[in-house]
Parts: C-alpha cells; structure tokens; sequence
C-alpha cells in the first residue's frame, strides 16, 4: 500500500523563464486547486454583485420617489464623459481578456503589454472621473451634507442633494474597485516578469481578470442609469 | 481502504493514549495563531464565541436584574438602552451567527467530508482574524461611547445618536465578512474536496445544513455589509438615503436591514438543525427519517428566507400590499421546517435510544424549537403582529428559537463532539443536571414574556407598569436558574480537560466519516483517504453491545 | 517525514469540462466590437423618449452587454455549471431586493382603495343585523 508520505504536485515550467508551480499541499491535483478556487472566486464575485445592488436599489427606490430631480440631476452630468468612461473600460476589459489569454498560451511579454494596457485603461478612467468630479465641486454639487446650489440651478426641485449623495457613493466606491483592481493587475504584471504564469498555470491572471471585468460590469449598468436621462 | 470494516469491538474502540494529533503536533502561541489546520480554526472559534456568549449572557443578566422593579432596579434608561444592545449585538454577531459554522463546522465539516482541510485554509484563518477583528472593534466602540440603537441600528435615531455607530457599524462590517468568507470557504470544500465515492445523498445532514447556512452567508450578508457602510457613510458626510431630514426614508433602511436580516436568523438555525439531525440519528440509532426531504427543506428554507424579511416591518409604514404579500409567503417557510421536526420525531420512534447527554439536549430542542416555530407562525399573521410588534412575544419567541434551539443545540454538538475534539470524556451525570436546570431555568425564563407580551408589554422598555412586575420577577428568577445551568456546564467540561476520562475513538457509534479518524484527530485527519462504499446512517455493522462503556450507561 | 519527490505532472491540464478553454483573439475583438456598438445604441436610445419604458429599455442593453462580458471575456460559457450557478443566482436574489422594496414603494397610500372595498363588509359585521346576523352575501 503506497505511503502516505508528501508528495507536492508541481506543475512544470513550459521552458526557460518560466517557474514551476507547486500545488497546495492539501489539494490532491492541480485541477482540484484551479476549480476550487475558481469557484471560491465566482463567490467571491456574487458578494460584489449583491453589495453594489444594494446602491442600485437605492437609486431605483428614490429615482421613483422623486423622478424630476432625478431627470434634471442626470442632465448635469456629462453624458460625453461618461460614454468616454465606458469606451474606455470596455477596451481595458478587451485587454484584460487578451492578457489572460496570453497567459493561457505561455506569452509572457503579451501578457505583460496587455496588463499594462489595462492599467493605463484604469489611469484614464480615473483621470476623467477626477475632471468630473472637479465640475461638480465647481457647481457646489457635493455629497450629503455638503451639497449646496450656489447658483440655484436645481433650487426648483425636490431634494436634489438625493442625487448628487447617490452619484457620489456609487461611482466612488466604483473608482475604490478600478483602484484596488489596478493595483492587482501590478502585482499579476511583477509576477509576470518573473515567469510564474503559463499554460499549466495561469490561475492568479485569471481570478484577476474576472475581478477587472466585475468592475467593468458595474459600470456597464451605472452608465446608463446616472449619465443618460431621455 | 474502505469504510465498511466492522467497528466496533472494544479493543478498537480502546483508549487513544497519547498519541500524536492535531493539539499536540505542534506547541507554541504562534503554531496556533498562524495555524491553518481546520481543527485549531474551529478550536479558536469555540473559545472565542464562547467568551462572547459569556459577555452576551453577563448583559442579559444584568438585564434582567435590572427589569426586577418596576421602575427599574440598576440603571438609567439611557442605559439601560446601551446594555439591551449590546446584548443583542453580542449575542448575534459575535456569537450566534459564528458559533456552530465556525466552531463545529470549521472541525466537524471536512472528517464528514473525508478530507484534509477546508479548500482554502488560509482564507479559513482569515475569517477567524476578522472575527476576532470586529470582535475587538466592538470592544473599542463600547469605549468609545457605546451605542443604544438596538442591535437593529435603525434610523433615524442611529444616524443623530451621538454615540459610536460608526465604529460598531464598521465592526459589524468586518464580523459580517468573516461570516461571508466562511460560507463561501464551506461551500467550494462541500463542491471540491468530497471524498471518493462520497455522493451528495450520501453525506450527512449536518453537511447539508452547513451548506445551504453558506449559501445565505454568501448571498445575503453582503447586503448588510452595504447597509451598516452606508450608515456609517451617513453619519460621515450625510448620504441622506435613510434620513427623513434629507429627504431619504428609514423604511428604506429597514428593507435593506431586515433583506438580510431576516435570512440571518436561518444561518442561525439551519446549523442547529444539522446537529440536531446528527444528534437523532446517533443516539437512536436509527437512519433519518426521511434523508432528502430533511436535505431538501434545508434547501427550501434558505431560498424561502430570502421571501419574508418585511415581517418585522409591519408596523413601519410599508405599503399594505407589500404586508400582505410578506405575511402570505412567511407562512411557507413553516412547511419544510415542519418535515423537518416531523422527521426527526419519527427518527426518534422506535429507535434503540441512549439517552445520553448530547440527545437530552436534542430532545429539548425538539420541545422547545416546536414552541418556537409555532409562535413564529403567530407572528407571521399580519393582523396579529399588528398587536403583537415590539412586545415581549416577539422577545420571546425569537429566544425560543435563538437561545432555546440554536443554542441548545450548540451544546449538544459541543457534548457530542467534544470526545472527538479534545479525547476526552466529561462527566454524563453532571451534563444530564445542567440540561434539565438549562430546559427550566429557560422555559422559566420565557414563557411569563410570552403572556406578558400578549398583554402588551413593550420590548426595550427601562421601566413598566406594575401589573407586569410578577412576569418580570419571574423571569429573572429563571434567567438566574438557566445561568446556574450554563456554569455548571462551563464547570465540568473545562473540567474534563485537565481530568476527564480518555474518550473512545467512537464514542457514540456513528458512522459518518468523522468517527472513523483516531481520536483526537491527527493533523491530516486520516491515515488513508478514505473511500465511501456505504450508504449514509447504515448502522448494521457497529456492534453497540461491545460499546457499552461507564459513560455510555445510564 | 519523507518527501517523496515524485511529481506529478498536470497532464491532466486539459482536465474536466472547459476550464482551460483558450478562446480565440478573433472572438475577444468581435465581441469588443459588439459591446462598443451596444453602447452607441445606448446613447442613441436615451435620445429616444420611450415614456414609462425608459428604464427598462436602458437597462435590457446593460444586460446585453452584460450577458457578453460574462459569457465571453469571463468565460463562463466554458465554465462548469456550479460556476454559472452561484453567480447568475446572485442577481436572482438581487432582483428579489430590487422587486419588493420597489412594489412597497409603489403601493403606500392605496389605503383609500383597501378602506373602499372593506369598509362596508367591516360595518356590516360591527354592527350585525339584530335578527340574527348580516348575512347577505
């Protein structure tokens, strides 16, 4: 009867400047490790979807509550920007995909453009929040407590202050997500130069690709609902 | 290796000795508070809500002690308001909520499994961290300044209160994500790390349990995660959703609340009911009583939970359409609870019973989780609840199925278990005294707040009128007798870890996976993977009359 | 405790269903194209006033685009159903948050309704016929 004694499942590098990869001991093959965390991941994603859908509620209750403000308060907001917002996560998302799949097919120094690319997608999406959010300010449209009309722009309607709170909550916390998914998408690029990701083993690159493209969905479903009032 | 050997014989079954496994492989404070090993998780897990049940249970005390007169015996009303929150806040979050997945499950779910670990250990060691994390930041709140919401934080008043809600909302945040990483951890171990031959139908229902508690963890908690941020965000710079000043509305807030709320209760109870079924099967000796059905309504439960959350809102100024549409659905989730006592009532039946202590405490909840439910049908009725909101029915029904059921049933899977966990035997007799003071001293404790809420007695009233002083006395008077039980139960089992008896490998005579390691497991559970050729419960080959043992006689 | 150094090797990448699927480049940029396209008809539609129906309108291309971020740049096409499972359910119980606070919200203030149609069933049992009950149906 064979021995209970360790033996690690390695995974072997596909050729130079690659690195094996050593499965978790308590896993039995590498496949167990992949779809476990795979899983694990997808759940992961299903806490996101329902935390950001609380806030979707909360615009759709009080988009009912006071519908003219929040068809006058979406007019405010630049649409232009917005649809460059989408545009260009949309085409981070692109990368993102391509960068995985470059991954998958052991190209390194692919999947090392791809990622930069998303993270430069990332730089300008936050850069043109920044503009909008400097145009707000500007107007005196701020969160909560703080918003005020100096102009008297919106002063006809009710609770104006309402949208502005959600807009802010919304796309700010949406921004935390492009930020913190940046940022994962650095590390998977140091891990990339080093040659742990390939064929046999891509896993990290694809758990990260799957978080970018939640943030990109979010967005997909903001877009419209902020920026795009008929 | 296969599982089906004949067990039991007495030489098997013999003392362990001291043998290396899973508490003594390693020593040191820091190869536990950087173990990944299941076993040690779940161990923390049980100190760590069991002090919180502690302090959750000193709160209640004092409570109660205080409710003696009625104009109020030892506080203030002010508070008086913080200390039936905390008692709530700790009571829910800190212990209700981790106990039984945290402490049984983290051990007991992977030896059901036949595995080696939970899928994602470290991830595992990450939610004890954020127990524990939260845990100290409520700890740092009622420094703070404390906090006198109720444990349901409800606005308007949790947003103009000056004490610290952002800091135990942000506990609460963090308490709440260790619950979800949980769930989710369970859930890929139940999908991934199955031993061979071990189909869905043929693991035991406490799996069942735990997985469907893992799919409300995950689905529902983060919706409380956003609520309490968006509270805190709201005391920061005034979101203004649930402030009337600002033109938000708090019934929004009680939606959001109670959406995961209510499903709360079920990651609350399914656990207990898997123990409960563990339990049943066990002591009688018997197969389950209708194995799938039992799966199933865990099943059905946890999805119906997400159906009724606006029952605890019917007298916040809902629509009444909305009413009648929650009252109608509650009374669903009583169909698959009932297949479920129905079940194991039958399991019992004509079973060969050992009375020991782990089924006294089932056969109580049985009694008491009936009472429970029952009132919670009650409650349910949306003319009734009208009269009956915030009154001590309300109090009393939910400690019928919290403390009552949920808690006994934590004792139950604690006496059950404990050989296993710790190789050690406390004393029966002792654990058979404290059962019966505990199922007094509870029924003692409720049952006058049952028939004072009826006759309207508010809840979270500092001061009452006299005509309901002699229902107060009463249930502190129980409450006093029901703490006693409590602390001798502390006693002996503590006790039986420096003194008690070595256990036997198996104990009871199960037949689940988790009786088959050594006892205390080792680090890595079994010798061999184990392969299941067996149907689940089949008890045919365990020789019980070779397993009579002192602590098996009555 | 001996490490026997036998490794395995993953030859069994090409494992269970199609995780390791590798899409193909010309997929990933047709759907690009598609998913950039759908947001042109986004806009355009808001241009549109659809009344009531503005919303859903808006949010039926979200889930387009939506459905195709998820299938294809995530890959859940190619995943195991338990995947596909947990997260779409996720919107499932979102959707139940969204349909109950939503009808609440819609619904306050029809009491007037509900006292139009009981009241006189109320009055008639309040005060019952004295020969022996309201018992006209």
């Amino acid at each position: 009867m064979s021995d209970h004694a360790h033996h690690s499942v390695v995974i072997p590098a596909p050729g130079p400047g690659f690195q094996d990869h050593v499965v978790a001991h308590h896993f039995d093959t590498a496949d167990q490790e992949f779809d476990a965390c795979k899983l694990g991941f997808w759940l992961f994603l299903a806490t996101e979807i329902l935390l950001f859908g609380g806030l979707f509620a909360a615009y759709f209750y009080f988009h009912q509550m006071y519908p003219e403000t929040f068809v006058a308060c979406g007019r405010t907001l630049s649409w232009k920007l917005g649809a460059l917002n989408t545009t260009v996560l949309l085409l981070s998302s692109w990368t993102m995909a391509m960068g995985v799949r470059s991954a998958q097919t052991s190209q390194k120094g692919k999947l090392l453009v791809y990622c930069a690319l998303t993270v430069l997608g990332a730089a300008i999406f936050m850069v043109v929040k920044f503009f909008e959010y400097s145009a707000k300010i500007d107007h005196g449209f701020l969160p909560g407590r703080f918003f005020t009309d100096p102009a008297g722009e919106l002063a006809h309607l009710e609770y104006p202050n309402m949208f502005f709170s959600i807009y802010f909550t919304m796309t700010g916390i949406h921004g935390l997500h492009v930020l913190i998914g940046a940022a994962l998408i650095i590390w998977i690029m140091f891990g990339a130069k080093k040659g742990r990701f390939h064929a046999g083993y891509y896993l990290p690159v694809d758990l990260v690709g799957l978080y970018w493209h939640l943030v990109d969905l979010i967005w997909i479903f903001l877009f419209p609902l902020l920026y795009l009032v008929p | 290796m296969t599982t089906h050997a004949p067990i039991q014989t007495t030489a098997h079954n013999a003392p362990q000795g001291e043998r290396k496994n899973y508490l003594n492989c390693t020593t040191g404070f820091w190869s536990w508070a950087s173990t990944l090993d299941h076993k040690r998780i779940g161990v923390m897990y049980l100190v760590g809500t069991s002090l919180a049940f502690l302090a959750g249970g000193l709160f209640a005390l004092l409570i109660r002690l205080h409710l003696w007169k009625p104009e109020g015996a030892l506080f203030d009303n002010a508070t008086y308001n913080q200390v039936f929150t905390l008692h709530g806040v700790f009571m829910v979050f800190m212990f209700i909520i981790p106990a039984i997945p945290g402490s049984l499950g983290n051990i007991v779910l992977p030896l059901m499994l036949g595995t080696k670990d939970v899928a994602l250990p470290r991830l595992n060691l990450l939610s004890f961290y954020l127990w524990l994390g939260g845990t100290l930041m409520a700890l740092y709140a009622i420094l703070a300044g404390g906090f006198d919401t109720g444990w349901t934080f409800y606005t308007p008043y949790s947003l103009y209160t000056d004490k610290a809600v952002v800091a135990i909302g942000l506990a609460v945040f963090v308490l709440g994500f260790s619950s979800i990483f949980t769930g989710l951890n369970f859930i890929v171990t139940t999908h991934k790390l199955r031993a061979k031959g071990l189909t869905w139908f043929r693991m035991p229902l406490f799996v069942w349990a735990i997985y469907a508690t893992s799919l409300l963890q995950v689905l529902a908690t983060p919706v409380l995660g956003i609520t309490v941020a968006l509270v805190a965000l709201e005391r920061w710079y005034g979101v203004g959703i649930f402030d009337p000043r600002m033109g938000g509305d708090p019934v929004l807030f009680q939606h959001f609340f109670w959406f995961y709320s209510h499903p709360a209760v079920y990651i609350m109870i399914l656990p207990a009911m898997g123990v409960i079924s563990e339990m049943l099967t066990v002591h009688s000796r018997k197969p389950l009583f209708g194995y799938k059905m039992i799966a199933f309504s865990s099943l059905a439960i946890a999805v119906i939970s997400f159906l009724v959350w606006g029952h605890h809102m019917f007298t916040s100024g809902q629509s009444t359409y909305a009413m009648f549409a929650f009252s109608f659905l509650t009374f669903f989730v009583a169909i698959p609870t009932a297949i479920k006592e129905f079940s194991w009532v039958a399991t019992v039946w004509k079973g060969s019973i050992a009375l020991n202590a782990p089924l006294l405490y089932a056969l109580a909840f049985l009694i008491i989780f009936a009472i429970g439910g029952l009132t919670g049908v009650i409650l349910g009725a949306l003319s009734v609840d009208i009269h009956l909101h915030d009154t001590y029915f309300v109090v009393a029904h939910f400690h019928y199925v919290m403390m009552g059921s949920t808690a006994l049933a934590f004792f139950a899977g604690l006496h059950h278990w404990w050989p296993k966990i710790f190789g050690k035997m406390y004393s029966e007799f002792a654990a058979k005294i404290a059962c019966a003071i505990i199922f007094v001293g509870f029924n003692l404790t409720f049952i006058p707040q049952f028939v004072m809420g009826s006759r309207g007695m508010p809840r979270r009233y500092a001061q009452y009128v006299p005509e309901f002083e002699v229902f107060h006395q009463w249930s502190t008077i129980g409450a006093i007798v029901l703490g006693s039980g409590l602390a001798l139960m502390v006693v002996y089992l503590v006790q039986s870890l420096f003194a008690g008896k070595p256990a036997m490998k198996n104990q009871w005579g199960g037949v689940t996976l988790d009786w088959e390691t050594p006892t205390p497991p080792p680090l890595e559970n079994f010798d061999h993977p184990p392969v299941v050729t067996r149907e689940v419960y089949d008890y045919s080959t365990v020789d019980f009359k070779a397993m009579r043992t002192p602590a098996n006689t009555n | 405790m001996s490490h026997a150094t036998h490794s395995h090797t993953a030859h069994d990448a090409h494992g269970e269903g199609g995780h390791h699927h590798v899409a193909s480049s010309a997929l990933f940029f047709k759907v690009l194209v598609a998913l950039l396209f759908l947001t042109v008809i986004t806009v355009a539609a808001s241009r549109v006033d659809f009344g009531a129906a503005n919303l859903l309108i808006a949010m039926l291309i979200a889930s387009v685009k939506a459905a195709l971020v998820m299938s294809i740049f995530m890959h859940l096409k190619w995943d195991t159903a338990v995947n596909r499972i947990m997260f779409l359910s996720s919107f499932l119980f979102l959707a139940l948050l969204f349909l109950f606070t939503l009808a609440d919200l819609s619904t306050r203030g029809m009491e007037e309704q509900l006292q139009r149609v009981a009241a006189p069933v109320a009055d008639q049992w309040k005060h019952p016929n004295p020969s022996g009950g309201g018992a006209h149906h």
